[in-house]
């Protein structure tokens, strides 16, 4: 009982400057629930303008960055842009589309080429401009940047039937993350 | 005054008339007007030949401009085509996805700027071929894009073998096609410019021309003038050489006459011829006489001469006119009484004093009475007036003759130096020419006028116009021309 005592104690004395901390923090101390979802911020898929899609659902988005689905309907290829693997987008797309971690997505793509399965491994690039401009010159590419990173020079898809702007967009990047 | 009598002012009575004048008139100012006109020429046909040269050198500066401009613009479109296709073909030596990109984003800067420069050359293109041309361009470049793209959609695709083969089918023919285009644009601004070069080439010749049609032209109109100076004053030299063997001429005969007389009257003398006392005092009567019209004779010259050097000063002072009259009578009553004239004198009362020289106003007066006297024919009439007409601050002192008259054509050269009218010297009237001339300088020197009105054989008025003394001050006058 009084080992309890101790250890409950000393639970207290460690956690009570985190919680001063906490608590001192201006930012954290004033972040409502509201303020917390406005900070996060959309992932927006993109294809180049000429792709005559307009929507797809969340599996359909699975099987395309998993490279199930290889060509577009108008039998152009597709190539998948990543980001760089750390990149919070990157991050989105891994939990909420592929619903894997990047060890998993890594090997994934690694034994589908080996198997023949996918025929072009993802282009890699390191920021959103690079993405968005990938996206421009290639017909065939698919990609991702936040919503706030969208230009005209790309055509943004919905995702089961809605664009990031739109309440209850399934794609976010997480807004810890964000920061 | 009768309607159609002729009146002369001697402000002109004193110009010469008809070509006389006009030569008269170039003898005194033609080195003047000459030399204006050829000035003003000269000056009109420099600045016309400046204002092409002017013109010629803006469009020199125009051409050159224009040239630098379009070789530039040439230039630049060029490098730019060539950065295009340089930045796709980079993209193809890399596997870097984002130096792909950045590859592309070049090559896209680079087609717009082309695109820019195509677009700007239409503007500015004028004649139907550049249109043509830039038409094709413009065609040409957009084709050559469309493959552009799909070997930069290959590339960064992963696809190098069918980026390669993409730009060696279509890429390679639709750049060469733009890069002709580029070079008859080119040539089409070197023949431009070759045209403008002989545009300003000709503008240039036409000005050499015109300079030495200017030089040419000046020396002409210099010549001219040179040649016309020497004429107006050959022709003045040539008539004064004329008045002078008239006057020497004249005056040979004036002094003949008398001389004969006093020759022959002293051969008489002489010779015994002359008896008694009543025939010795006539003759010597007849000697004096004569001896005192060559006296005036003489005197008149040497005044004449004096006032026109301008040597002859007079002193001005207020005179009574009335006095001026009376000396006038008397010095001519003897030629008056001689010549059995009738003379009446009409003096106002109360006549303002006037500022004159008074010997000078009796010579004045005086000329003009023996003058009237001369030409009084067979009336033997003269009338002296003096007057100030009402509202004028002049006094008129008149001769009045019902004489000869005076021929219209006549009257504006009575007041020329040793100038005797033909129809005067036809009816042997001496004279020297000298006594209107020399009472009209006098006149003017003393601040008046003198002026004539006359009619053919019925007789002539001689009017002398002199300013009423305001003040009694002293003055000088110098008679002059």
């Amino acid at each position: 009982m009084q080992r309890a005592a101790n250890v409950a104690l000393i639970w207290i004395a460690a956690g009570l400057p985190i919680l001063a901390l906490v608590i001192g923090d201006p930012r954290t101390s004033s972040f409502s629930a509201e303020e917390r979802a406005a900070s996060e911020q959309n992932l927006a898929i993109i294809v180049n303008l000429s792709n005559t899609l307009d929507g797809v659902s969340r599996d359909e988005l699975r099987r395309i960055f998993l490279g199930e689905r290889s060509h577009w309907a108008n039998g152009r290829r597709i190539t998948l842009v990543m980001m760089e693997p750390g990149r919070p987008e990157r991050k989105a797309i891994l939990r909420d589309v592929c619903q894997m971690n990047e060890t998993d997505y890594n090997n994934r793509i690694l034994h589908d080429l080996f198997t023949g399965e996918l025929f072009v491994s993802p282009k890699t690039l390191a920021s959103p401009t690079g993405v968005r401009k990938f996206v421009f010159n290639v017909p065939g590419a698919i990609g991702y940047v936040r919503a706030t990173d969208v230009d005209e020079t790309v055509k943004v898809l919905r995702v089961d039937g809605r664009l990031p702007e739109d309440k209850e967009y399934p794609l976010h990047v997480e807004a810890r993350a964000v920061k | 005054m009768s309607h159609n009598r002729n009146f002369v002012s001697t402000k002109a009575a004193g110009a010469p008339h008809g070509t006389h004048a006009i030569w008269h008139a170039l003898s005194r100012y033609s080195s003047l007007l000459l030399m204006l006109l050829v000035c003003g020429v000269s000056a009109g046909l420099g600045l016309f030949v400046m204002r092409d040269s002017r013109i010629a050198d803006a469009e020199t500066q125009k051409m050159y401009e224009g040239s630098v401009l379009g070789f530039r613009r040439i230039g630049e479109l060029q490098y730019e085509a060539q950065e295009t296709r340089r930045s796709t073909l980079y993209a193809l030596t890399t596997n870097d996805s984002n130096l792909q990109v950045e590859y592309a984003d070049q090559s896209r800067r680079a087609d717009r700027q082309v695109s820019d420069g195509i677009s700007e050359y239409l503007k500015h293109a004028r004649i139907p071929r550049e249109v043509e041309v830039g038409k094709r361009l413009r065609d040409d470049w957009s084709a050559y894009l469309k493959i552009r793209d799909e070997v930069l959609a290959s590339i960064l695709e992963g696809s190098t073998r069918e980026a390669v083969e993409l730009d060696i089918t279509g890429g390679v023919p639709s750049f060469d096609r733009v890069r002709q285009d580029l070079e008859v644009i080119k040539r089409l601004y070197d023949e431009q410019a070759a045209h403008q070069l002989a545009i300003v080439d000709e503008s240039s010749r036409r000005s050499v021309t015109r300079l030495i049609a200017v030089i040419t032209l000046t020396v002409l109109f210099a010549s001219v003038s040179i040649w016309a100076i020497q004429r107006s004053r050959m022709i003045v030299a040539m008539q004064l050489a004329r008045l002078q063997m008239d006057f020497v001429a004249s005056i040979s005969h004036e002094l003949r006459t008398p001389l004969s007389v006093i020759r022959s009257a002293a051969e008489n003398i002489t010779d015994g011829v002359i008896e008694g006392t009543e025939q010795l005092t006539r003759y010597g009567g007849m000697i004096r006489s004569q001896t005192r019209q060559i006296t005036e004779l003489v005197n008149q010259i040497l005044l004449f001469a004096s006032t026109r050097d301008g040597r002859n000063r007079y002193v001005l002072r207020p005179v009574q006119v009335p006095q001026i009259i009376e000396i006038v009578l008397e010095n001519t009553s003897e030629l008056v009484q001689e010549e059995g004239i009738v003379l009446e004198t009409r003096i106002d009362s109360g006549l303002p004093n006037v500022v004159v020289d008074a010997s000078a106003l009796a010579q004045c007066l005086q000329n003009l009475l023996i003058n009237a006297i001369k030409y009084s024919g067979n009336n033997k009439w003269i009338a002296i007036s003096a007057s100030v007409p009402h509202g004028q601050d002049e006094i008129l002192i008149s001769v009045k003759d019902s004489g000869i008259g005076i021929a219209s054509s006549e009257l504006k050269r009575i007041f020329e130096p040793f100038y005797r009218s033909p129809s005067v010297c036809a009816a042997q009237i001496h004279g020297t020419g000298l006594g209107l001339p020399l009472a009209k300088r006098i006149a003017e020197a003393m601040g008046g006028s003198l002026s004539v009105s006359s009619e053919l054989g019925r007789g002539s008025v001689f009017t002398i116009h002199l300013p009423v003394a305001k003040t009694s001050e002293v003055r000088t006058a110098v008679g002059h021309l």
